[in-house]
């Protein structure tokens, strides 16, 4: 077989051929390790290709097929290098943690083990998940599939470039502000950030703990259904994690349900910055969800526009506090000093990336006597007013649908420069997280090649609504799926 | 550029921070860090006197887990991520200089 040909297969469609014995988890695990081997050179969306591992798991599958295949059973899967896998390298794209091989696995990866998974390698990622782009990687940048001038976005870049290239299959990749969903829109897959407090982050490295929750990156919307399934519920390790069952298939309503749901559209999702196509896509996957019954109305959430700016002083903040834990004494770099102080000057100084500092000083500075009322209160206190927006509009309306980004994946090295410039990529993906909802971005169609994102907000814990009708819209669309020719004439 | 925060400010948040910066780089994160705080300057559009901070998101009462020994991860493994261990212990620069010593000493 080859790997064109699993462009739209699900997980269903995997396991079908497994039962067929038209191909065995080994075959598929080496298909996906050539695809890496050929297209490393181009994307570089992995940071550590977990080769032999993944061979020698997928052989004692191939060796002993149970009768009944758990969920993910033989399904190979690319993780974002800020989630701990015990004897595989976590470095979260930072010097600091180059040298960093956990000695524990995540929750996250104890239950995909469990469901029969195969780790197939670790992401590149903006250090310390603080990017938009992935060229804050201290490993070098991602290049984004469909033109390699491009970015992928990020902070999970290598994950969603690596689904987008079909290097992988699946992948997990982490969102604090947007980083799941920003990279999705930009790769053209599907990417969940699920309710906070749906998914244990026991071993994610912490970036800011009342915004970071993990979420899948999959080529359709089933296969997302599925990776929930498998990681999401309870978890006594995190006291953040809502005691509740995993999300089931069963809180999915019927097509007959989803053509009763009454969409919001937030006007502040459309001003005059958004890109033309963006829009004009958007309008035109609304149009047909009209066409199917489905109501839309438009809709406000008057302090959008203050969000972005409460955002980045709630997520430095907790960075700064969550950050002084790498100080060179129980992981990680350490570069030796005259004395105690100069060790943590040192190996802080030489560990850590240009935009992780920037964003170190920024929280200290809003957390620091004198300026917490005047940063980090108010900051809180917006925070409360987005949240009461999305709940009022919630009120009314069962989703909500905007685009994922303002804008079409940029060149590498166009916004490094301005750091309050990158950050307005976010803009449409931080309200949501900052009231802790669940959101999925899925494409909506191309413009000259490159994907448009759009984006479903839920309410909380209301996954099966919202992936409902990304399911219903999906297949509404039917759009190919990324499958990027990467010819050495392709798009340069 | 807005002066939101001074040179002398950055560099007092730089040390509180534990980083240090050549005299170039504090002028590059002098632009920018003041760049983005006037940004922040948005927020004073905003009537917050009656408004409560979310400093966290929870959905159901936070858990409390009985006090009860569990095994916890393997010491030695553990022990094997660290840059300098002896003897079971992490080791780190001396911490009290010579000096102080003797004071403290004398004292006692």
């Amino acid at each position: 077989m080859k790997i064109e040909e699993f462009r739209d297969f699900t997980i269903a469609d995997y396991h079908h051929l497994f039962k067929e014995k038209k191909i065995s988890p080994l075959e598929l695990v080496n298909l996906f390790l050539e695809r890496i081997k050929r297209e490393e050179d181009r994307i570089h969306a992995f940071l550590f290709v977990n080769e032999e591992e993944a061979k020698s798991e997928a052989q004692k599958k191939a060796e002993n097929p149970p009768d009944e295949f758990p969920p993910l059973w033989g399904i190979p899967i690319a993780i974002k290098d800020n989630i701990c896998t015990r004897g595989i390298p976590t470095t979260c794209g930072s010097k600091i943690l180059e040298n960093f091989t956990p000695p524990y696995d995540a929750t996250v990866i104890e239950r995909l083990k469990k469901a029969g998974a195969i780790i197939l390698g670790k992401t590149n990622m903006d250090e310390f998940a603080m990017g938009s782009s992935t060229e804050n990687s201290a490993f070098g940048p991602t290049y984004n599939p469909f033109d390699r001038r491009r970015v992928p976005g990020g902070s999970s870049g290598g994950s969603a470039a690596s689904v987008c290239s079909l290097e992988a299959p699946l992948a997990l990749g982490s969102d604090t502000g947007g980083s799941v969903r920003q990279p999705a829109a930009f790769c053209g897959v599907v990417g969940l950030r699920p309710t906070y407090g749906r998914i244990s982050r026991y071993g994610v490295v912490s970036f800011a703990s009342s915004l970071d929750q993990i979420g899948p990156i999959a080529r359709n919307v089933e296969d997302i259904i599925t990776l929930l399934e498998v990681v999401s519920g309870k978890d006594n390790r995190d006291s953040t994690c809502a005691p509740y069952p995993p999300f089931g298939k069963s809180e999915i309503p019927a097509p007959e349900e989803i053509r009763k749901i009454k969409v919001g559209v937030p006007r502040e999702y459309f001003p005059s910055g958004l890109e033309k196509a963006i829009g004009e896509k958007i309008q035109e996957a609304l149009e047909k969800l009209r066409g199917e019954g489905i109501e839309i109305v438009e809709v406000s959430l008057p302090h959008t526009d203050y969000a972005l700016e409460s955002y980045y002083i709630v997520a430095p903040a907790e960075a700064s506090s969550n950050l002084a834990r790498y100080d060179g004494v129980m992981y990680g770099l350490r570069v030796e000093g005259d004395n105690l102080q100069d060790m943590y000057f040192k190996t802080r100084t030489l560990g850590f990336g240009k935009e992780v500092k920037r964003r170190i000083i920024l929280g200290t500075y809003c957390l620091s006597s004198g300026y917490y009322d005047e940063y980090y209160l108010k900051g809180m206190k917006v925070r409360t007013l987005i949240k009461q927006d999305f709940e009022e509009v919630l009120k009314n309306c069962d989703l909500l649908i905007t685009p994922t980004t303002p804008s079409f994946p940029f060149f590498l090295g166009k916004e490094v420069k301005d750091p309050y410039e990158m950050y307005l990529n976010d803009v449409f993906t931080i309200p949501s997280a900052m009231a802790g909802l669940p959101s999925v971005s899925l494409n909506c169609g191309y413009k000259e090649g490159l994907p448009v994102g759009l984006q479903i907000i839920g309410g909380p814990f209301e996954e099966g609504k919202l992936l409902g009708l990304a399911l219903f819209l999906e297949k509404l669309l039917a759009l190919p799926s990324p499958f990027p020719g990467f010819k050495e004439d392709n798009n340069e | 550029m807005k002066e939101v925060i001074s040179l002398q400010e950055l560099k007092r948040i730089a040390q509180l921070s534990k980083l240090e910066f050549s005299e170039e780089e504090f002028q590059g994160f002098f632009k920018d860090i003041n760049n983005i705080a006037a940004h922040f300057e948005k927020l004073n559009e905003l009537d917050l006197q009656d408004v409560s901070p979310t400093s966290h998101l929870s959905w159901s009462e936070p858990p409390f887990f009985s006090d009860e020994p569990r095994p916890g991860e393997g010491r030695e493994e553990v022990l094997k991520v660290a840059p300098w261990v002896a003897g079971g212990y992490f080791v780190v620069p001396r911490i009290v200089d010579k000096e102080e010593k003797r004071n403290e000493d004398r004292r006692v």
